[in-house]
């Protein structure tokens, strides 16, 4: 099989979620001597845009978003032994997490995910987490981004106390905050200084990649 | 051990708002699923018992008496208060049993004074943490503690939300994964036939009522996922299925003693009511305060009580909201028990019914005859929770798929095929199953550990 074709056929299986199949294909891949770079432009990237282009065609599900993007990042991190340090450099760090007294995640785990498949490294606090955790991931991991979570309105408030404390840490003006939710809306990012509102993972994403793409 | 191998409701006629096969006597002269629709109202209070505990207490009994007091001013003859219990009640059983103790002393002064009928459920929170392990824990022991505090105090009724299996079915819903999501349910299943003996123990040993248990995390997580009409978040079809195979999870209480009234935000409780006879408790429009959905008329369809969800405590012209919502719940209620007292029930209802059915694959499921093929299909496989779950899942994708008046989009009739063909895929024997499934997802799910399943 040519080298075109099998990039074809892989990028095929990734747009068609098909995740062993296009493990298969990869390892083939790489088998036949084809530069891990050219791997990930011609097939993985490629898949992702067309997976990309079917969700907002309402093709895909968004559900189906996030397999592809595992599927993308599965044969990345197979394909990380054989490329070079410079050529594995993520895109940005995002650190993530769920306010302080809601338990409610699984919107940010989302976003987490496709932050990854879009290139991010993510560091995800979890869930209930207080705003020195925040503070203390920032001087830790020194992110560009920082995402934060709420389902409930009366936990929301807390990521005002988060950005407070950013800033009394000395640490609001080097990092942007994004933040996303259920009861959360563009007005109330403004209100209390967050740098913007992810009205679902998608848009987060965008507004992320679009943050980074502007430094 | 209770076993259902056949149906205690069979036809779709008698699936029914307002009539339970086993309706319930408890509380201060409430009759639930006797004739009539009951509102059940749920309250959030604003203030953190955490931060403060006293002022927590003032808000609740504020609460309380509002709500009290809006019943008297309608004229409201019977009602039912729930009080579910956050994280840090439920750490706190002195606390939660202060709060249970307050509330059912106002029920009691209310019913003395003005003879309103009253019962009085509460919901203890899923404390354990799943790191810790799900059996046996200080979290888990705790949380029995409160379920003994709050019954020994005035609850009437005890239910939860409980949460087994919920870390492998997040990890599964968001992939889509069928495999995952049928072996989170069967997870689940087996974590409530733990903790449900102990419940209902705790309800027997004080004298109240073994409620229920909702698949609150696993079915309404699909149903939020999924969204509106043209959300493209999650397949419509996968948040109905989900909530079809929820119903033989959620079954296991029944199994293991409780009679109902089944809670709230348990939509699968249809498809229960059908297979046990017990009343349920609905909630649908009167619960947009809590969250969207797209079955709101057709919820109330078999309801005994009927349920706002919850409303944080604010401010509106009307009064609290509580209060208002109470009022809103009432009126549903008025209309439907009018319905059954002028014979014109059944007509009614499939209004209800017809008004969502056809809209969203997820109001289909909650259809009295549909609920009635999917309890069919669990109960074919009674004693199995593996089979009952994959049964239930076979039957709705059949339904799905033969409905004409369902009109389903191109990529959700392409996800039913997938999904047939995996669950087609699925071995006959639980056993196989479980070690497929166990294999893949240690360590895949940091959480999970097959020891709380199968210790």
């Amino acid at each position: 099989m040519s080298e075109v074709s099998l990039l074809a056929r892989l990028k095929d299986a990734i747009v068609n979620l098909d995740f062993d199949g296009s493990k298969h294909l990869a390892q083939e891949a790489l088998a036949k001597g084809i530069p891990p770079n050219e791997i990930i432009t011609k097939a993985i990237s490629s898949a992702m845009e067309e997976v990309g282009r079917k969700f907002e065609a309402s093709e895909y599900f968004l559900s189906e978003l996030i397999v592809a993007g595992e599927i993308g990042k599965e044969i990345s991190q197979m394909l990380q032994p054989y490329m070079k340090d410079a050529e594995i450099k993520k895109i940005g760090k995002v650190v993530i997490g769920t306010v302080k007294g809601d338990l409610h995640d699984i919107g940010k785990n989302i976003f987490g995910m496709m932050l990854e498949a879009a290139g991010f490294e993510v560091i995800d606090l979890g869930n209930d987490v207080p705003a020195e955790a925040f503070v203390e991931a920032v001087k830790n991991h020194e992110p560009d981004i920082v995402g934060m979570s709420a389902l409930l309105t009366v936990t929301m408030v807390e990521m005002e106390n988060v950005i407070k404390e950013l800033k009394k840490a000395g640490l609001r003006e080097k990092v942007k905050v994004i933040i996303g939710g259920a009861p959360i809306t563009e007005e109330y990012a403004k209100r209390i200084g967050a740098d913007g509102y992810g009205k679902d993972a998608v848009v987060g994403v965008d507004i992320c990649k679009a943050w980074i793409g502007k430094k | 051990m209770v076993l259902f191998s056949k149906l205690e409701i069979e036809k779709p006629s008698e699936l029914i708002f307002g009539s339970a096969k086993h309706p319930l006597n408890y509380g201060l002269g409430l009759n639930v699923g006797k004739g009539e629709v009951i509102p059940e109202v749920k309250f959030f209070p604003r203030v953190f018992s955490d931060k403060d505990p006293i002022g927590f207490k003032t808000e609740v009994q504020t609460i309380t008496r509002d709500i009290l007091d809006r019943a008297v001013e309608l004229g409201i003859p019977s009602l039912q208060i729930e009080t579910e219990l956050t994280f840090m009640e439920t750490k706190n059983p002195r606390l939660a049993a202060e709060i249970a103790s307050l509330q059912k002393w106002l029920m009691e002064k209310y019913f003395d004074e003005h003879g309103i009928k009253l019962g009085f459920r509460v919901t203890v929170a899923d404390i354990r943490d799943f790191r810790e392990g799900l059996r046996t824990t200080a979290n888990y022991n705790l949380m029995m503690e409160t379920f003994d505090a709050v019954s020994s105090n005035g609850a009437d009724v005890l239910s939860i939300e409980s949460e087994g299996g919920k870390d492998v079915f997040n990890h599964s819903i968001i992939r889509q994964d069928i495999e995952g999501i049928v072996f989170s349910i069967l997870l689940a299943s087996l974590d409530m036939g733990f903790i449900w003996k102990d419940i209902v123990n705790v309800a027997r040993r004080n004298g109240c009522i073994a409620g229920g248990d909702t698949a609150c995390a696993i079915a309404n997580t699909a149903m939020k996922l999924a969204g509106g009409v043209k959300s493209m978040s999650l397949p419509h079809t996968l948040a109905a299925i989900v909530r079809a195979m929820s119903a033989a999870r959620s079954l296991v209480a029944y199994e293991q003693g409780a009679t109902g009234p089944g809670k709230d935000c348990g939509y699968e409780n249809v498809i229960l009511k059908a297979i046990t006879g017990f009343p349920m408790s609905m909630e649908g429009k009167s619960s947009a305060c809590a969250h969207s959905s797209l079955i709101g008329n057709i919820a109330s369809a078999c309801c005994d009580l009927w349920s706002n969800e919850q409303v944080e405590n604010l401010r509106l012209f009307g009064g609290s909201a509580p209060q208002v919502f109470l009022e809103i719940l009432y009126y549903d209620c008025k209309l439907m028990n009018r319905a059954i007292m002028l014979g014109k029930a059944l007509e009614l209802r499939d209004m209800l019914v017809l008004s969502d059915k056809f809209d969203d694959p997820q109001a289909l499921v909650l259809s009295p005859d549909v609920a009635i093929d999917v309890a069919n299909a669990i109960v074919s496989e009674y004693g199995d929770y593996y089979r009952r779950v994959k049964s239930a899942c076979w039957k709705i994708v059949e339904i799905l798929e033969s409905s004409s008046s369902l009109r389903l989009s191109l990529p959700e009739t392409r996800f039913l095929s997938h999904v047939k063909n995996i669950i087609d895929s699925l071995p006959d024997d639980g056993e196989t199953f479980r070690e497929q499934m166990c294999k893949t997802f240690t360590g895949k799910v940091p959480t999970f550990q097959e020891k709380d399943y199968w210790p």
